[in-house]
């Protein structure tokens, strides 16, 4: 045996010798994970999943930002017992950085829950990883309705009701109140707008209306070849997208080219800064109590920016805060004892102006969505 | 010897006139089944929206030219270019809160984001392309999308994620009204604006000192340089000019579309990409037709077909024309001395 033969056999018997000793020492396995005690005496770690760059960085900021000031708030009337947050950027929609991020937070044994992630295609990718290490996930923004299918149970949570929640009640306000029947549903091509125009689509058919589908990529900056195809026996057209200056455009388009069809949107489009009509316009959204002393308090600090597509994210951060809080009460918690506790929430008069309180499939319970009428950028609750 | 790498061009031209006349035949039958004002509606978007990318692809077209380099970074200076337009609203306010008349804000928003742009071009050539000008071609290419991800980012850190709004008519919020077709003013402007930008580097091109120059570099650096050419003062106006476009078209994109955000020159650059290759890369007047192209292609697309297929149905124009003109519509073929 020359000497180069003789220096690799010896590295391979090296890394041989790590691997063995590697497999018989081991033994944290997932569950060991999520049991596995944390000292958290004077204080404890969360995560933040959110897309904090890239393409939809105009939702994950407000994200962070919203949790951030709950840490902030909190840090400074909990001084015996601080929060650190750790954040992971999703870049949504790119999955494959929802997954690494999630992977890093995972790692981190200190974390003991985790806000977020954004995008009902990231909870999906980040699932098995949160899971498989104990880890509670409690999201702002991820409302496709399969999430809470059973198969997350006791890990995934969410403080937004569920598209099935959304798009009936959107539908049924059409139909019942505004007494329309022609309806055009424009999704733009991602999870949260398709989902919920397939449920609005549904209820609306249901309810005896006549609707027709079309849908444009979020990225897109010009929908003015869209509107012009747009006929004029339609009466409303449904715009559930998730950037708020997207609707704006696209209402500043259909102005231009003269449509005077009536436009309702969701949630993702709840910025009375940003999405302004001038026409005849809806959105569905959360009760949130908009002059409540949080968001006054939120706004002040944040240049007179509500950034109100982040209060969920807020409420999201709370939840899990709280639940490490009370499994931190001796000194030590594990994430096992947080899931317990995120099961067992119940905040009677949340920043969302609902009550939060999960059901056993992470739900909840009796979530339920307000409508607005929208006049030049003032939003009146309307149903 | 020289060898052709081209198809035969009859053949291939046979393929591009049946192409273009097949497209042709749809577009006058959608004509009349869904009616003229529709169809009229679509070329004035088409126009308005090739227009922008027609200026982008001007700036690809000029540098791959030269240095024969896809510059990916170029859609990113776009982006500052709209940005740099809002900070010119921003200083001196709005209509009708201006301190300024209309014309004069309007004039100083495109003066500052062409200037602006033209400057970052050139300082991207010096610090990201120069070192990198006898390196093997992939290592400019790194160093262009690497400079892409930089402009991103920054702006990102330093304005943050929100998109920024232009106000809404900002030159005039009346238009022309043509039969049942509307020309908003802002349209109007920008396709004439974008028109006459054209005009003038065309000219420019062939007719002054600087433009033969760079004829002259893009047809051969070396032959250019031991003529008397400064090839490094050459590029670096290329590269000042072409940014300048992307700069007037960022602030075009604003008046019209209102909105800019840091992400906006990703998808631009893509379609000015695109619109440069169907022109024929390294083509000014192919890059020209290839953006009203391209902005045709789209409009057209979404009105007649469906918005979801309207990218889909834009790159099988591109995939058709590189089958039937590898060149592009404008371009030299390819001749490679054995």
């Amino acid at each position: 045996m020359n000497r180069r033969t003789g220096g690799v056999a010896a590295l391979l018997a090296v890394i041989a010798a790590i691997a063995a000793v590697a497999v018989t020492t081991a033994t944290a396995t997932p569950n060991h994970a999520a049991r596995a005690l944390v000292g958290c005496k004077g204080g404890a770690t969360i995560g933040l999943l959110a897309p904090i760059t890239g393409p939809a960085a105009s939702l994950g900021e407000p994200q962070q930002r919203w949790a951030r000031f709950f840490v902030s708030r909190w840090n400074v009337t909990h001084k015996k017992f601080k929060i650190t947050m750790r954040e992971g950027d999703t870049q949504l929609p790119n999955v494959a950085e929802a997954t690494k991020a999630a992977q890093t937070l995972a790692s981190n044994s200190k974390i003991l829950g985790i806000a977020g992630p954004a995008g009902s295609q990231e909870v999906v990718a980040t699932t098995p990883i949160l899971k498989g290490v104990g880890l509670a996930y409690v999201t702002g923004s991820a409302t496709r309705t399969t999430l809470t299918d059973g198969s997350r149970s006791g890990y995934f949570f969410r403080v937004v009701p569920p598209d099935a929640v959304q798009g009936p009640t959107v539908a049924r306000y059409i139909v019942n109140i505004l007494k329309k029947k022609n309806v055009l549903i424009i999704d733009d091509q991602e999870t949260y707008s398709t989902g919920l125009s397939a449920d609005a689509a549904g209820e609306l058919r249901s309810l005896g209306a006549t609707v027709s589908r079309d849908s444009v990529s979020q990225s897109a900056s010009d929908f003015s070849s869209l509107i012009s195809r747009i006929n004029n026996n339609v009466d409303v057209v449904y715009i559930p997208w998730q950037l708020p200056p997207k609707a704006q455009l696209f209402a500043q388009q259909m102005r231009e080219q003269g449509k005077r069809q009536i436009l309702f949107s969701s949630d993702g489009t709840f910025d009375p800064t940003t999405y302004k009509p001038a026409q005849t316009a809806y959105n569905s959204f959360f009760p949130v109590a908009r002059t409540n002393k949080v968001v006054t308090a939120y706004k002040r600090s944040h240049g007179g920016q509500p950034d109100f597509f982040g209060t969920p994210t807020y409420v999201a951060t709370q939840v899990v805060v709280e639940a490490v809080a009370k499994a931190c009460k001796n000194g030590s918690a594990s994430r096992a004892e947080v899931r317990s506790n995120i099961r067992k929430t119940n905040i009677k008069k949340s920043l969302l102006g609902l009550r939060v309180r999960f059901t056993a499939n992470g739900d909840l319970n009796g979530g339920r969505f307000g409508i607005f009428r929208v006049t030049n950028g003032n939003y009146t609750p309307v149903g | 010897m020289r060898l052709r790498l081209h198809p035969p061009r009859s053949v291939g031209n046979v393929l591009f006139y049946v192409g273009v006349a097949v497209a042709l035949g749809l577009l006058l039958r959608e004509g009349f089944r869904l009616g003229w004002p529709l169809f009229g509606q679509l070329v004035v978007n088409g126009l308005t929206l090739g227009s922008v990318y027609a200026l982008i692809a001007l700036g690809y077209t000029m540098v791959y030219g030269i240095l024969k380099l896809l510059n990916f970074a170029h859609g990113d200076v776009y982006m500052v270019g709209a940005f740099i337009g809002f900070g010119v609203l921003n200083v001196f306010g709005a209509p009708p809160n201006s301190s300024l008349p209309v014309w004069l804000l309007v004039s100083l928003m495109f003066l500052a984001a062409m200037i602006g742009c033209g400057g970052l071009g050139v300082a991207i050539e010096r610090f990201a392309y120069r070192p990198l000008r006898e390196a093997p071609r992939i290592a400019p290419l790194i160093s262009a999308l690497g400079v892409s991800f930089f402009l991103q980012n920054s702006v990102l850190l330093l304005l943050g994620s929100q998109f920024r709004q232009y106000p809404f008519g900002l030159i005039n919020p009346g238009g022309v009204q043509l039969g049942t077709v509307f020309i908003s003013a802002t349209r109007i402007f920008v396709i004439a604006g974008a028109a006459v930008l054209m005009v003038v580097l065309t000219i420019f091109v062939k007719r002054s000192r600087l433009g033969k120059a760079m004829r002259a570099t893009s047809f051969d650096r070396e032959a250019a340089m031991m003529m008397g050419i400064d090839a490094d003062r050459v590029i670096a106006a290329t590269f000042f000019i072409g940014s300048a476009l992307a700069g007037a078209a960022g602030v075009m994109f604003g008046l019209v579309f209102t909105q800019v955000f840091h992400f906006m020159g990703f998808v631009a650059g893509l379609k000015g990409f695109t619109a440069a290759v169907i022109g024929g890369i390294g083509s000014i007047p192919g890059a020209m037709v290839g953006g009203l192209l391209i902005g045709l292609g789209e409009a057209f697309a979404t009105g007649y077909v469906s918005s979801t297929y309207q990218d889909l149905i834009v790159f099988c124009i591109l995939i058709f024309v590189i089958l039937v003109r590898p060149s592009g519509l404008f371009g030299t073929p390819a001749i490679q001395k054995v």
